[in-house]
């Protein structure tokens, strides 16, 4: 299941984190020293939208199910009890319903019951009277109508329609269960979970910091005391903390190719691996006016892009080309290569994808004499200006002459939303490789998330058809098919799906990093140290 | 009096001749650091004005094949992480830092010239006004005004220009004020005034031009700062944005991952904001030694 | 003196009222407030939540209204509630103030310890190769930016030691607590030890020209005890003086030094809470810095005032 382009070298690394067996008895105690990228706006899960909450956050909750968390690629047949004891569907597939494990109790002391998943996912539906800050993952809860509880331990789903991919998305790292009698300010400042560690601090750009549980209900779990995140925003410097043995473990998926390296000369016998995050780095178009209102120069847009320059200058060709989905093997979902490559602009003759792009422009009346001004915005921070630089130089090859317009993190998501852009170079990051969330929140028409706009009411009816198809291998080929047609409508051109390395060193045991989700595998209740 | 008079100066220093060649000759072994000091800043006016020729590659040009190149023959500075020519970059960034220098010393000296005269010339209410807004900006640091004016204005290039030179016109401004007030009181300034020369014409060809010596070497010594506080700025990310080459942000892309590995980007963009700050500072020296010997050590 | 005192300290308060409403507008001329930068991540803005968080933190108020509740906290020790943390200000910012204050202080330390005798040292051999080479090295030292000369100290200390100070809140040994304080400290500290070098130079020269300088020469006194009983003695207060207004102004080199060396003072925080437009803080941290300017500025005009009367005539 493991990515296969990974070095040989990095695949033997790997080893060690499978060898849990051969480790012996896993030792107790001692505090897992971790940096972290940035200071994350609150302790709320729910109310983020970015693994720099749910990396430090998740050891503090329990969710109804989980994705195995030693199983790198999550899928369906990964999911595993954790507040819920077994769940089953109705028969019509319109109901979930799980039996919950009793005897569980909050941080705090007080009992695990119904009420609190009622509660929960209540809040996420806008139906409660307590109200997030923000609600990003609203969304995925659209085609449940109700939650209902049949005594203190058992909970139900009632759904619209049947929609198989519901107990995924309730798997996620980003779908903890809340306590009902905590309200959403105090869990932004003062986390309370069922979890193997219990909050005990979190000052801002400096340190979160976490303790065992020492009444969870998995016995004998957690191994370690405790968790302690420094924040260290200067990646050269937190790579440096961790070579030099001040931590023991990288954030995870943050460690960049060309730092990668340096770990790997400075401290050779630390634990490395490089997975894909299910981000993909794409351009949104601005397609409701021109130049880009223009099919064809869209088209040729799509087909200048060098997918593999981008991937060889910011990767050292170690990232993923492909479609919406996450490509093979990380991803579930990919289309097969013969079919990606069948869409415009991802062939592999470059050159000839350039001509025709010039073909296009030329028709569009555009030449060498008669280039198109352009603005490419993008935001302030490196991992979206460094591919919108990169673009910006392969587009002059089709009488494109674009200007980076760098824009404020505070302006961004209004500037989009006011359509007050030409070009954009976007992240899309997807919590679960699953195509419930990634077409539903980004092409489906009047969606928040939906920034181009891109409306088309016989891809929405796709969209449904493949949510309710419960045969795993037809929901594939529909799957493709949309992804074909999206790429080919230049809906949201991607370019490529990223991916970052973690480190952590030799004495660390029990982590896996997952390949198809950066926002799932972090609860770290048997994550143990030998030392 | 500070008015400018080389010749005395210079018999005064012992030159036999004050005239041509033989006069810029003496002046430069006379004020030898303040001349490395000029030829430093000609230099790199003469780099951005010809950035162009100069630069072997386009700045902005990404090679995916000549990525994190360590120095040589063909990259001299070596290259980003882009494959980006540093040298073309470091040429093309004097610009920007030229650009920020210049502009927002030529700005922030101009209001304060303006806050100075007016104040020091009209003095009552409005010279009361004017003397706590100076007193207002500066109560602040240099770089914690520019920096919430930039957070203000959004980082740009005119933004960053007018964020710096606001937090300049205080010292200009006092500068001024001192200067008029003590000029008021001369005779030939009674002078005008009995001949009936209106206030506004008083002030601008008589007090005004008596006061531009302070104020040259006033300017020359903050050009120097201007540019360092436009290097802090954009090594913060408030300074200038990309793709625009700045010393300053070229510095702190390379200080978050490549301290190690390509030491090449750290160390010429500070070289190059170091010795343009030098060279401004060696003449600035000069300067002040030259037009106001009050100072001299 | 009393007049003169009480002058000083109105003009003062009405210094403090300025900034506090330069600040207090400028923060709200920025396009984008906290909810655009709390719901970025969310990548979309709802714009009911909007409305709604909006109102919770008083931001639909008109302005002179947020202003005056600011203003009203303030005289009562309440700096209010930090947007992004949601805890009072007050509780974000004075753990900080130590962390920045030592640096502050070991920086003025160092640059006293060098900037002093070798501003003596320039003076008392006017015009010699010494002066000269010192003059050239305390300019050069007023080119180097303070965050690149950081980034030297981490790269040499790492390819000596292979690895360089990570701050730590509580140093286990003295090298790592100097290491984490000394080191960043330098760093500052450099700039300011050039200035106060020149100034000392400068000081001390004038003085030397002074009549009984010429007097106790003339009387005998040897050279060396003319030099530094006589004139440092003199020239010594010039120079403290400056380098408490110095104090203030350090703030500038320990904004970027904290940011390269990673260390949580209240300097980086300014940046910080700048990027998250969290408006108490930034609010607070400029006032708290306009009054360790003004107080130095106080402090120092009180001690001229004391030993030159004259000073109280002039503005």
């Amino acid at each position: 299941m493991r990515s296969v382009h990974a070095l040989a070298a990095a695949a033997l690394l790997l080893l060690p984190a499978y060898d849990l067996a051969s480790a012996g008895e896993p030792k107790q105690g001692g505090i897992l020293r971790v940096y972290h990228r940035d200071s994350p706006g609150s302790a709320s899960i729910h109310e983020g939208a970015t693994y720099s909450i749910n990396i430090p956050f998740m050891p503090v909750f329990n969710n109804l199910v989980i994705f195995d968390q030693h199983i790198a690629q999550n899928s369906q047949d990964t999911i595993r009890p954790e507040l819920a004891e077994s769940w089953a569907w109705s028969s019509d597939n319109k109901k979930l319903t799980f039996k919950l494990r009793q005897g569980v109790k909050w941080h705090d002391g007080k009992p695990f019951t119904s009420a609190d998943v009622k509660c929960t996912f209540d809040m996420l539906m806008g139906k409660s009277q307590q109200k997030f800050r923000q609600n990003p993952r609203k969304s995925w809860y659209d085609q449940v109508s109700d939650v209902t509880v049949n005594g203190d331990y058992e909970a139900s789903f009632e759904l619209k329609r049947p929609q198989p991919a519901l107990i995924s998305l309730l798997a996620s790292g980003y779908t903890p269960v809340y306590p009902c009698h905590v309200s959403p300010a105090e869990m932004r400042t003062k986390p309370i979970g069922t979890g193997p560690f219990k909050f005990v601090e979190f000052k801002a750009n400096e340190s979160i910091k976490l303790t065992k549980n020492p009444d969870y209900f998995k016995k004998g779990l957690p191994h370690l005391d405790g968790i302690e995140f420094t924040i260290i925003p200067n990646r050269s410097t937190a790579i440096l903390g961790f070579v030099s043995g001040k931590f023991d473990m990288t954030f995870p998926t943050e460690v960049s190719i060309p730092l990668l390296k340096e770990v790997k000369s400075q401290a050779p016998n630390a634990v490395c691996v490089v997975e894909p995050i299910n981000v993909s780095t794409n351009i949104i178009v601005n397609s409701s006016s021109p130049p880009f209102d223009n099919i064809d120069i869209r088209r040729a847009l799509a087909l200048a892009l060098d997918r593999k320059a981008f991937v060889q200058i910011l990767f050292e060709g170690q990232a993923d080309i492909g479609g919406t989905m996450l490509p093979a093997p990380g991803g579930l979902w990919a289309m097969p290569k013969e079919m990606l490559e069948s869409i415009p602009g991802y062939g592999p003759d470059i050159n000839a994808n350039r001509e025709e792009a010039r073909k296009l422009m030329q028709k569009a009346g555009y030449g060498p004499d008669k280039r198109l001004a352009v603005k490419v915005s993008t935001r302030n921070i490196p991992v979206y200006r460094d591919p919108a630089v990169i673009l910006i130089d392969q587009i002059k090859s089709i009488y494109i002459d674009a200007e980076l317009d760098v824009v404020d993190t505070a302006q961004w998501f209004p500037k989009v939303a006011r359509k007050d852009y030409t070009l954009g170079l976007n992240l899309t990051g997807n919590a679960v490789d699953d195509p419930d969330q990634s077409f539903y929140e980004n092409y489906s028409c009047g969606s928040e998330r939906n920034y181009t706009n891109y409306c088309n009411k016989e891809i929405e009816k796709l969209f449904d058809q493949q949510s309710a198809e419960t045969d795993v291998a037809k929901r594939k080929k529909l799957v493709w098919e949309i992804d074909k047609k999206l790429q080919e409508d230049v809906a949201r051109p991607i370019i490529f799906h990223a991916r970052q390395g973690s480190c952590w060193q030799p004495y660390v045991k029990g982590i896996t990093i997952m390949v198809n989700s950066s926002y799932n595998g972090y609860r770290y209740e048997d994550v143990w140290m030998d030392k | 009096m500070t008015t400018i008079n080389f010749d005395s100066e210079l018999r005064r220093a012992g030159a036999h001749s004050t005239r041509g060649w033989r006069r810029l000759t003496f002046l430069a072994q006379r004020y030898l650091l303040g001349t490395v000091g000029l030829v430093i800043m000609v230099l790199f006016v003469w780099m951005a004005i010809s950035a162009d020729l100069i630069a072997r590659y386009d700045p902005l040009s990404v090679d995916s094949a000549q990525r994190l190149a360590a120095p040589s023959a063909a990259h001299w500075m070596g290259t980003d992480s882009f494959g980006r020519d540093v040298w073309s970059r470091i040429v093309h960034g004097a610009r920007i830092s030229l650009a920020v220098g210049i502009g927002a010393t030529a700005l922030g000296s101009t209001l304060g010239v303006i806050v100075g005269l007016v104040s020091g010339y009209l003095s009552g209410w409005v010279d009361l006004l004017f003397q706590r807004i100076t007193d207002i900006l500066q109560a602040l640091p240099l770089l914690v005004l520019a920096l919430v004016m930039t957070a203000a204005l959004g980082p740009s290039l005119p933004n960053v220009i007018i964020a710096i030179a606001i937090p300049l016109i205080p010292t200009v401004a006092r500068v001024i004020r001192a200067n008029t007030l003590a000029l008021r009181e001369l005779p030939f300034v009674e002078a005008a005034k009995s001949i009936g020369m209106s206030e506004t014409r008083i002030a601008l060809r008589h007090v005004l031009p008596n006061t531009l010596a302070p104020l040259i070497v006033l300017a020359t010594a903050q050009l120097g700062s201007t540019i360092l506080t436009e290097a802090s700025l954009s090594f913060l990310g408030l300074g200038i944005p990309e793709p625009y080459p700045s010393w300053g942000r070229m510095l702190s892309e390379s200080a978050a991952e490549y301290v190690r590995t390509a030491p090449w980007l750290v160390i010429f963009p500070g070289v190059a904001i170091s010795l343009a700050v030098f060279g401004t500072n060696l003449f600035g020296d000069a300067l002040r030694d030259i037009l106001d010997p009050r100072q001299r050590g | 003196m009393f007049a003169y005192i009480v002058r000083r300290l109105a003009l003062m308060l009405v210094t403090l009222f300025g900034i506090s409403v330069i600040i207090f507008v400028l923060l709200r001329v920025v396009p984008g407030n906290i909810v655009d930068i709390l719901f970025d991540a969310a990548g979309f803005v709802d714009p009911t939540d909007k409305a709604n968080l909006e109102k919770e933190l008083g931001l639909n108020l008109p302005i002179y209204q947020q202003y005056l509740n600011w203003i009203g906290g303030l005289l009562h020790g309440d700096l209010g509630y930090s947007y992004v943390s949601e805890k009072p200000a007050l509780q974000e910012i004075l753990p900080r103030i130590p962390i920045t204050a030592r640096l502050a202080a070991l920086a003025l330390l160092f640059s006293a310890s060098i900037g002093i005798p070798l501003g003596v040292l320039s003076a008392v051999h006017q015009g010699s190769r010494l002066d000269y080479t010192l003059r050239v090295v305390s300019l050069s030292g007023l080119s180097l930016p303070s965050f690149w000369l950081g980034l030297l100290i981490l790269m040499a200390s790492v390819s000596m030691f292979g690895s360089m100070p990570i701050y730590n809140p509580n140093p286990k040994t003295w090298t790592e607590a100097f290491a984490i304080y000394a080191v960043p400290a330098m760093a500052v500290g450099f700039r300011s030890a050039a200035l106060t070098m020149r100034i000392t130079r400068s000081s001390m020269l004038e003085i030397l020209r002074q009549d009984y300088i010429r007097t106790a020469r003339a009387k005998g006194a040897s050279e060396a005890s003319v030099n530094y009983r006589h004139a440092l003695k003199n020239a010594i207060l010039p120079v403290i003086t400056v380098i408490g207004i110095e104090a203030a102004f350090l703030i500038g080199g320990l904004i970027v030094t904290e940011t390269v060396f990673n260390i949580p003072g209240v300097a980086r925080f300014l940046v910080e809470a700048l990027r998250w437009r969290d408006y108490p803080i930034v609010q607070n941290l400029v006032m708290l810095i306009a009054v360790v300017v003004v107080v130095a500025n106080f402090t120092v005009d009180m001690l001229y005032a004391a030993i030159d009367p004259r000073i109280r005539y002039g503005d």
